[in-house]
């Protein structure tokens, strides 16, 4: 409980200390991400579903957002609602293809992917709608109703620090709730053994549904801070690399765990603008770093953590 | 957990090294952004290369002298992997952190979309040249001043493609097909060329593939059967070696038209092929023969990275690379300061610089150099022709 | 159109062997380690890079080259099996951090020591051959002819030795197959060996082929893993069967439909396929 205090408690107090853009843009880059890994999480690390979808909802999601604000003249906020639907839509037709024919542990993966990278392909072929593979150009940025400034954009690397922070805590309060309920012990009971689950009398497909639903939708809003953040999107995002870094951050991170995926998204993000190498050797490092970090630490940082300081205590 | 500390401490000594001493004393910093790993490595590679090699030169013979002061140059080259995320934290860090006033690349059109927003913010307090394709539809519109592009544009009375299918059109020319990579670049290439072609008469189709392929036989088989003049293969070497081995080698299409990319697929298969005609910013293995200053930069190449001479990919330096440093160096002696980006751009502007290429830039900031097309033909056969654009 | 037809659906099959190849490697690891080897397509490259570098730096001729290329891969595969993999044994996502690691030390290393250049061999067998109308490169056929072979092979012989037996009693149950005295660790480096020299054979073909660039395994794996899940993982001869019927269904498929889409169409069927029979088309009912 302390701890976890002192982490929310720097990570909220650290713009007083470091005024730096770059900085600072790692640190939103990783809540984006942290985010997604979060997300990704509640269904890989708690429902036990190696779900590869994941790009493509935060993809999507971020072109909806964009499109919806352009052509539909709606504000950011609402236009992540809609966005956020069709995650939900995407997710419960895929979801619902994957666990009516109990597709499994590589084999869900493999499918999941299989649907990401189809829809990599239309949106990167659709030219009318998503401008293909040129991207789309991302101008304007979301408002805010700011006491004493009335509608304010939300620009600058402190408010969008912020802004992405409160939406990472959002998240992972949302998820906690989730887990704490009779929801998040019928993921952790399918997670552990699915027939059992089933003669317990868990409406299993009702269950991985529901998480895969949830992850996605909240996974939603990532692309669309992501979009209004960088101010371009292109196909790219929806690529199987995308997938990986989710799942790296997940695992270096601890998966099952809450902090975990952010810890692992701080630490993948920040990692590449530390080391100060020639490009390859700096490849070579990164790569060296993630197999050390997940040979010595299996269950990942939070977890080997975790596992330290209940030894400790006992 | 006794490996926990051991871990620490490796981390800890990253950070060290992270942190090493910057020197201080009037030296001016370039950063570079570009790709020198990743997928995509093969464009930024060679410009990180030559920009080295240049920056090194000009510090071992002492730097240069603006205003009564002598200084030397620090670069500090970054490895986008190609990435827009990773390439924006960049930017961010050279501009903030190093201070780097002169930014050179990215040679990656999505990388470029990526960090135009933030450096727009340090619109005349940056400079920054690129050869992204996309940065043609910036570079010169208000609010651009940081930005300049560094490689010849393909249409217009100057462009080199258009003077290429000038060409083509002597000939007589009825039928082209396109054979482009699905991606930024074949998108940009495709609204280039495609309006081209059409405008001077010659039937074009045109069939994408998606990035990462190296067997081309169906679309290959595809396209010969729509029995075409020429096949214009997109770019990027790693693709038109195969392209051009599985047409020639099954004898469906012998002509080949390429505006970017190099000779080296062409003469790996010049007995099978009938023409193989070709864009260069400079033919090298003919230049290094004539030009002491290619033979210099070669000699010094060699020399510096202790490793063959690239000819393939050397052409690639006329963008955002060794010459270019030069002429930077020459525009602040011009403009008498190195702080000043805005009047470095000036000076810029109203410069021709002879190094390996004769290098200016038109009125918006978009560079014109001259540059070679080269004809090979069955057996091994070269015709070079010199471009130097009005 | 229908010679355009009958020769795609041949080069198909020619391409489709070479996902085939890796297909049998995964199916392999996973079957019996528990670990999708995603690393699999550096180790085709290593094999390519090995080749590349023995025929023409070394001077061997091609044929002589391949042997100790895929030996060469298979050591490396050794060495990683020894140092990391052992030690994510049935944890299907560590095993697969590790591989994103060795993906980025292995690349990254070829990328320092060959540049971005791509380079590309001398031709083995250059020229083609004509049936009829239809034109198929003499290369392609050899290598064609070399991979079913080899997988024909590792099919017979994997249920003659001793080493396919234990294989074969381990995968169906890991805990009997220890008490009758199969040597767990001996089992899983021999399959490590294989599966790792395999993909370096498969990249020496490759080498033959098409120009290298470092990140060449990376199709190859996805590919691979799709023609394993479709032919049904755990069967030997599925894996080259779904690898064949991967590469014809992106060939045909690209006749009819633009290029630009290729993979889907791969993608498509796998899905389709995968929901009527869940354990792919060779694979076992249960």
């Amino acid at each position: 409980m302390i701890a976890r205090a002192i982490f929310w408690g720097a990570l909220a107090l650290l713009p007083l200390m470091v005024k730096t853009d770059f900085v600072l843009t790692i640190f939103i880059y990783a809540f984006i991400f942290g985010i997604l890994g979060v997300t990704f999480d509640l269904v890989f690390g708690f429902t036990g579903q190696l779900s590869m979808f994941h790009p493509a909802v935060f993809g999507v999601s971020a072109y909806m957002t964009h499109l919806l604000v352009v052509n539909a003249k709606l504000p950011f906020w609402l236009a992540t609602l809609p966005a956020a639907a069709t995650a939900v839509v995407l997710s419960i037709v895929v979801g619902g293809i994957c666990f009516k024919f109990r597709l499994k542990t590589f084999y869900f993966a493999v499918v999941t992917l299989a649907f990401s990278e189809m829809a990599r392909l239309i949106v990167m072929n659709w030219n009318s709608v998503t401008n293909g593979t040129l991207g789309l150009v991302v101008s304007g940025k979301p408002t805010i109703w700011w006491p004493g400034a009335g509608v304010v954009a939300i620009k600058g690397p402190v408010a969008w620090y912020y802004l992405t922070l409160v939406w990472l805590a959002a998240t992972v309060f949302v998820c906690a709730r989730v887990l704490r309920s009779w929801m998040g012990r019928a993921f952790g009971a399918i997670r552990l053994n699915e027939d059992l689950a089933r003669t317990l009398g868990i409406n299993v497909f009702r269950y991985k549904l529901v998480s895969f639903a949830l992850g996605s939708a909240l996974a939603s809003f990532a692309g669309g801070l992501y979009g209004y953040y960088t101010g371009y999107i292109d196909p790219g995002y929806l690529g199987i690399n995308q997938s990986m870094e989710v799942l790296a951050m997940v695992l270096l991170g601890g998966q099952g765990t809450l902090t975990g995926p952010i810890v692992g998204s701080l630490v993948l993000t920040g990692l590449p603008h530390v080391i100060d190498l020639r490009a390859e050797a700096r490849a070579i490092l990164y790569g060296a770093i993630l197999i050390f970090t997940i040979l010595v630490m299996p269950r990942g940082i939070v977890g080997t953590l975790r596992a330290w300081r209940a030894r400790r205590a006992a | 957990m006794k490996r926990m500390p051991t871990l620490l401490g490796i981390l800890a000594a990253i950070i060290v090294l992270a942190a090493a001493p910057a020197f201080a004393q009037d030296v001016v910093k370039i950063g570079q952004i570009e790709a020198q790993t990743g997928p995509n490595a093969i464009y930024g590679w060679m410009s990180s290369q030559g920009t080295a090699l240049a920056v090194d030169e000009i510090n071992k013979a002492g730097g240069f002298k603006v205003g009564g002061k002598t200084y030397k140059l620090q670069l500090v080259a970054l490895d986008t992997r190609g990435e827009p995320k990773e390439a924006s934290v960049q930017l961010k860090r050279l501009v903030e952190v190093d201070g780097a006033k002169y930014i050179f690349g990215p040679f990656l059109s999505n990388v470029f979309l990526a960090v135009r927003p933030y450096a727009g913010e340090f619109n005349g307090k940056i400079l920054m040249w690129g050869g992204a394709t996309r940065i043609h539809d910036y570079v010169g519109t208000p609010g651009h001043d940081f930005l300049m592009r560094t490689w010849n544009w393909d249409a217009g009375p100057n462009g080199f493609g258009e003077l290429m299918v000038d060409q083509l059109v002597k000939q007589g020319v009825k039928k082209i097909a396109l054979l482009y990579q699905n991606d930024q670049g074949g998108k940009v290439m495709e609204d280039i060329y495609i309006a081209m072609f059409k405008k001077k008469g010659i039937e074009a189709r045109l069939d994408y593939f998606e990035p990462g392929t190296k067997d081309f036989s169906t679309v290959l088989a595809k396209i010969a059967a729509w029995k075409p003049d020429y096949l214009f293969p997109g770019y990027a070497d790693s693709y038109i070696y195969d392209i051009v081995r599985q047409a020639t080698e099954t004898g469906q299409l012998k002509k080949f038209f390429l505006v970017r990319g190099s000779l080296g697929p062409g003469l790996k298969n010049k007995d099978a092929l009938d023409e193989y005609m070709v864009y260069v910013p400079k033919y090298f293995e003919e230049a290094e023969k004539k030009d002491p200053k290619v033979q210099k930069f070669i000699k010094a190449y060699k020399d510096f990275y202790k490793r063959d001479f690239p000819y393939d990919q050397a052409p690639l330096c006329s963008s955002s690379c060794y010459d270019h440093v030069y002429m930077l160096v020459e525009a602040m002696k011009k403009a008498g300061t190195v702080d000043d980006p805005a009047a470095v751009k000036k000076a810029l502007m109203g410069m021709t610089y002879e190094g390996m290429w004769t290098l200016r830039f038109d009125e918006r900031g978009e560079e014109i150099f001259n540059f070679d097309v080269v004809r090979l033909k069955k057996g091994g056969a070269l015709e070079v022709t010199h471009i130097n654009p009005k | 159109m229908t010679q355009l037809v009958l020769g795609q659906v041949l080069n198909g099959a020619i391409v489709g062997s070479m996902y085939g190849i890796i297909a049998l490697g995964i199916t392999l690891t996973f079957g019996i380690t528990g670990i999708v080897n995603f690393a699999l397509g550096e180790f085709m490259m290593i094999g390519a890079y090995a080749t590349f570098a023995l025929a023409e730096r070394g001077g061997l001729p091609y044929p002589v080259a391949v042997v100790p290329a895929a030996c060469i891969a298979a050591a490396a595969g050794y060495l990683c099996n020894k140092a990391f993999f052992r030690f994510t044994r049935g944890n299907l996502v560590n095993g697969l951090l590790v591989s994103i690691g060795l993906i980025s030390v292995f690349e990254s290393a070829v990328l320092w020591y060959w540049s971005a250049t791509p380079i590309e061999m001398h031709y083995v067998l250059p020229g083609a051959i004509r049936l009829g109308d239809v034109t198929l490169p003499k290369m392609k056929l050899l290598v064609f002819a070399v991979i079913v072979v080899v997988i024909v092979l590792t099919y017979v012989g994997l249920a003659r030795t001793w080493l396919g037996r234990a294989s074969f009693a381990y995968a169906q149950n890991a805990e009997a197959a220890t008490l009758m005295g199969v040597h767990t660790e001996r089992l899983v480096t021999a399959v490590m060996l294989y599966s790792t020299g395999l993909a370096g054979l498969g990249g020496a073909l490759y080498a033959s082929l098409y120009s290298l660039e470092p990140a060449l395994g990376g199709v190859y794996v996805l590919k691979g893993m799709e023609a394993a899940i479709l032919g049904g993982i755990g069967s030997l001869m599925g894996s080259l069967w779904g690898g064949v019927i991967l590469g014809v269904i992106e060939a045909v498929g690209s006749i009819f439909l633009p290029t630009a889409f290729r993979d889907a169409y791969g993608l498509v069927v796998l899905v389709a396929i995968l929901l009527f029979r869940p354990s792919g088309l060779f694979g076992d009912e249960t």
